[in-house]
């Protein structure tokens, strides 16, 4: 939002897309049409960053869902960079493409789960999942809920499930208390946040919560659905068990960066900002040119440091296309970028709180799934590097890991780590290749109505 | 430095693999590199597909005997295996134009030897149930089937090691001096013989020995499905071959047929070019219906080699005394291990089964033997 | 209820677990593998069908991976059911009145 505002303000011709029913992401989101709850600090400063983008004059393509990134550096060898362009499939399932001299990336991030036995029983359900049912549809996940997982989203989640009368049955923190105490420096420099994590700690405590610090879920049981889990303390010792019929659980946010990997540019591993992400220079752009990238999406710094590099994007698209003079960008982008180092520094700390947790995949059992689109173990992917496989490429041939509809996400951060395990890190383990499209798109929505005749069937090969 | 190798195999793909590993075991002491991982390029991410009606009329003799060796794979292969399917083929014309192309091919293929008929639209949808009514006629073939050609790296390596071959993935071959010197990331290796198995790559190859032999780069498109309830049951294609579709037993839908992306001998393969991704989806729906209800989950690209005259580069490189190529086979997979056996028995001094495809013919004449 | 009683066991009130004090839209009705139920009108189908008491949203491929949401954001593929008969994911739609849902 911030980066379309701050381009089409600027009399950039701007478009924009994003796959919900109205722009604001994970943490802004709008609540749907037709509702009225409550206000809170997120929703208000999503209020103001979606009244910006309705009145910056750039085009807003809210429902599409964009499957398809191409053009740009992605053209024969010799010919010059093209347009890039935009794949999306409308809300009446039509499909549209678009083209752009400047392509600004804001794709956000999504949830990592590191598998435990019986994650994949329903009632599991994602932290960042479960602010969305409660905050954006105003449903608990049940009525008797264990929060678990690592950084700040714990305590939201859990204040207010209690809040709205459930029961929390737990907290399980991964960090210990220290870690916490370890952040507050560098939250100093947000004293809303502060106050805001102290009171929702400050309800938990009131209601009795137990809160679990430096302990983790061993195991989630039941039969079809969620009955019960079991947790116990990192660094071993007695497991309890907790009946409840939700978790939600977390164990920090993934950099989603299947368009930048599509584009082939840079990346590296930084597992304090979420994993892989592109390399940037401090003005967002990518190793691909007129290709930028901000936002978590780019590396976790947290919401509120978001729009200011997405301002720093739109900025040093202008100048690359000309828009503005030098001059012009040098004084500009002095705001966003300061807002966006301070903002940074507390998101920092909050990303370094929900960094991966390598004892945690380590803890995993041998036939515990990893894959949940293709069903494949911690112990068959463990074989496929014994049998030869070096990278996550050629363990998703060995395996199938990845193979499947969501391409991954859910499961590469855990295979990733289990592979660096073996062959030395995570910069050798790699990354699987960016692939169109994005998400799966369906054939009936691409296919539209044709006639054979209309295929450019081409040449047939020499018999 | 390292003992010389007997041979020094250059490319770790199914030309690669099965040559080092029937060199291995006629006794040779046998080294095979690779500047990535084992069948990581054009074999380990192609469609799979063993069917006799896109493989060029020259090459059925040869597909024919690889289809028999991919099927049991397991028996020559120390059980590596790579899931290979023995079903049925069709390839089916949608128009008048279409028809006369099917009869013709299919005739110059009976004639090669594979069993193809004719048959019916009625015929071929009751060997393909989920096979379009819009088709006019189609060719049937007993022989064909496919496989999961990700898995074909894994399925080598154990036996290649058992074998003995020196297996070293990612270390790339800088040059090579005739002898042979061998210089690697990892230091020079010295060879009796040299074979240059390097796909596309080849041509980059040849000019390590001063030949110059040009191979065009093929950029070819594939699309998958997620898992479907079963909606086809052989492998099918269309009369031009420019369709090749099949449904796995883990139920996705493999969508191939060699559309072309973008990409290149430098950079690999980069983008599917969205029209080809439309039409190559629009020509596997008309052929399955069924397909209307799936949805696309992954596409890629593979590079495939082309000669001049589109037939393969298989024999020894005149000029230089045991330097061998093996390559550029038009649906190379397909063919790939039993022209791997039938290089190794041309390097071990025998009289292959079947003949080379020697390389003088697409030489300059001062370089040709 | 048989529905629920069969799949879930988790609770026989629908609206259960609709936090108070909030504007929705009025129910609709929709159904889930045959059975009937409302939900606001534009509610994500994911919440719905949690709020109605339904977790698991099919046997999907595997019954040791059943349907089920897991991100609420279009990422993991879990939920994925059949709307009006074609393939949709529960947490990127919307509950319109009279939708029929299947499991996938």
């Amino acid at each position: 939002m911030a980066a379309a505002t701050e381009a089409a303000q600027r009399g950039a011709s701007v478009v924009v897309f994003d796959e919900s029913p109205a722009p604001g992401g994970q943490v802004y989101r709008a609540p749907p049409a037709g509702y009225a709850m409550p206000a809170d600090p997120d929703r208000l400063e999503g209020d103001a960053l979606r009244a910006a983008l309705a009145a910056s004059g750039a085009v807003v393509k809210t429902g599409h869902r964009v499957w398809g990134v191409g053009g740009g550096p992605l053209v024969p060898l010799g010919e010059d960079a093209a347009p890039f362009r935009i794949d999306a499939l409308a809300p009446d399932g039509s499909n549209s493409v678009t083209e752009a001299r400047a392509l600004v990336l804001a794709t956000g991030t999504h949830e990592r789960i590191i598998p435990f036995p019986g994650w994949t029983l329903p009632g599991v359900l994602g932290l960042a999942a479960a602010t969305i049912l409660l905050k954006a549809n105003g449903v608990l996940p049940g009525r008797r809920v264990v929060v678990a997982g690592a950084g700040p989203l714990l305590y939201a989640v859990a204040a207010k499930v209690a809040k709205a009368g459930a029961t929390v049955a737990a907290v399980v923190d991964l960090a210990a208390t220290s870690e916490w105490l370890a952040a507050l420096p560098a939250l100093m420099a947000r004293p809303d946040l502060l106050t805001r994590g102290a009171a929702w700690r400050a309800s938990l405590t009131l209601k009795g919560v137990p809160i679990l610090p430096a302990h983790r879920i061993v195991a989630a049981e039941g039969d079809k659905v969620l009955r019960r889990v079991r947790v116990a303390p990192l660094g071993g010792g007695e497991e309890r068990v907790i009946d409840c019929d939700a978790l939600t659980i977390g164990h920090g946010l993934v950099p989603a960066t299947e368009a930048t990997r599509a584009f082939r540019a840079a990346h590296r591993y930084e597992a304090t900002a979420g994993g892989w992400v592109p390399v940037l220079d401090e003005d967002r752009r990518t190793s691909i040119a007129r290709l930028y990238a901000c936002g978590d999406g780019s590396g976790v710094r947290g919401a509120a440091a978001a729009p200011a590099s997405g301002r720093l994007a739109a900025l040093a698209a202008l100048r690359d296309l000309g828009l503005i003079d030098s001059t012009t960008h040098a004084t500009a982008r002095s705001a966003p970028a300061a807002n966006f180092a301070r903002a940074a520094r507390a998101g920092g700390a909050m990303a370094r709180m929900m960094a991966l947790r390598p004892a945690l995949v380590a803890a995993i059992p041998p036939d515990t799934i990893i894959c949940r689109c293709e069903g494949v173990t911690r112990a068959q992917i463990e074989a496929a590097v014994t049998d030869g496989a070096t990278a996550m490429n050629q363990v998703k041939q060995f395996t199938r890991c990845g193979m499947g509809p969501c391409q991954g996400r859910m499961c590469g951060e855990a295979a990733a780590e289990l592979v660096a395990a073996k062959v030395g890190g995570r910069e050798k383990a790699g990354f699987a290749t960016g692939r169109v499209p994005l998400r799966p798109v369906a054939m009936d929505a691409l296919l539209g109505d044709f006639d054979y005749a209309d295929i450019p069937v081409p040449r047939p090969a020499p018999i | 430095m390292t003992a010389p190798y007997d041979v020094a195999v250059i490319g770790a793909g199914v030309m690669g693999c099965s040559t080092a590993l029937h060199l291995a075991r006629a006794g040779m002491k046998v080294v095979l590199l690779d500047r990535g991982e084992i069948c990581r390029e054009a074999s380990g991410v192609n469609a799979g597909t063993l069917t006799m009606q896109m493989t060029r009329a020259a090459l059925i003799p040869y597909a024919l005997r690889a289809h028999a060796m991919w099927m049991r794979m397991g028996e020559w292969c120390d059980g590596g295996h790579v899931q290979a399917v023995d079903c049925p083929g069709l390839s089916v014309a949608f128009t008048e134009h279409e028809v006369a192309m099917l009869e013709e091919r299919a005739h110059f293929r009976r004639q090669a030897g594979a069993p193809i008929e004719i048959v019916s639209t009625a015929r071929a949808r009751e060997i393909e149930p989920g096979l379009s009514d819009k088709a006019l006629l189609a060719g049937h073939c007993p022989i064909d089937g496919f496989t999961s050609a990700y898995l074909t790296g894994r399925a080598f390596r154990p036996a290649l090691l058992n074998a003995g071959v020196d297996l070293r993935e990612r270390c790339a071959v800088r040059g090579v001096q005739p002898g042979f010197s061998i210089d690697t990331e990892e230091g020079e290796i010295r060879a009796t013989r040299l074979v240059l198995a390097g796909g596309v790559w080849l041509q980059d190859m040849a000019a390590w020995l001063g030949i110059t032999l040009p191979i065009k780069v093929l950029i070819n498109q594939l699309v998958v499905t997620e898992r479907l309830p079963p909606v086809m049951r052989t492998v099918l294609g269309v009369a031009s071959g420019l369709l090749s579709l099949k449904q796995y037993a883990n139920g996705t839908v493999l969508i191939g047929g060699g559309w072309q992306g973008i990409g290149d001998r430098q950079r690999g393969g980069l983008a599917v070019k969205p029209d080809s991704f439309l039409g190559n989806v629009r020509l596997a729906a008309h052929t399955i219906p069924a397909l209307r209800d799936a949805r696309v989950v992954r596409s890629w690209l593979g590079l495939e080699a082309e000669t001049a005259d589109a037939l393969p580069a298989i024999g020894p490189i005149p000029g230089v005394a045991d330097a061998w190529i093996i390559g550029s086979v038009h649906s190379g997979y397909t063919s790939g291990p039993y022209m791997g056996k039938l290089l190794a028995q041309a390097i071990c001094g025998q009289a292959p089964e079947l003949p080379l495809f020697p390389i003088d013919r697409l030489l300059a004449k001062d370089q040709a033997a | 209820m048989d529905v629920i009683a069969r799949r879930d066991m988790l609770t026989s009130v629908a609206d259960d677990l609709r936090i108070a004090g909030m504007t929705r839209p009025a129910p609709v009705a929709f159904t889930f593998d045959g059975a009937t139920f409302s939900a606001p009108e534009g509610e994500s189908l994911a919440a719905a069908l949690i709020a109605c008491g339904i977790r698991r949203l099919g046997d999907g491929l595997d019954p040791a991976r059943p349907r089920a949401a897991l991100c609420m954001m279009g990422v993991c593929q879990q939920c994925l059911l059949r709307v009006d008969g074609r393939l949709a994911q529960a947490c990127l739609v919307l509950v319109r009145a009279g939708m029929v849902v299947t499991p996938a």
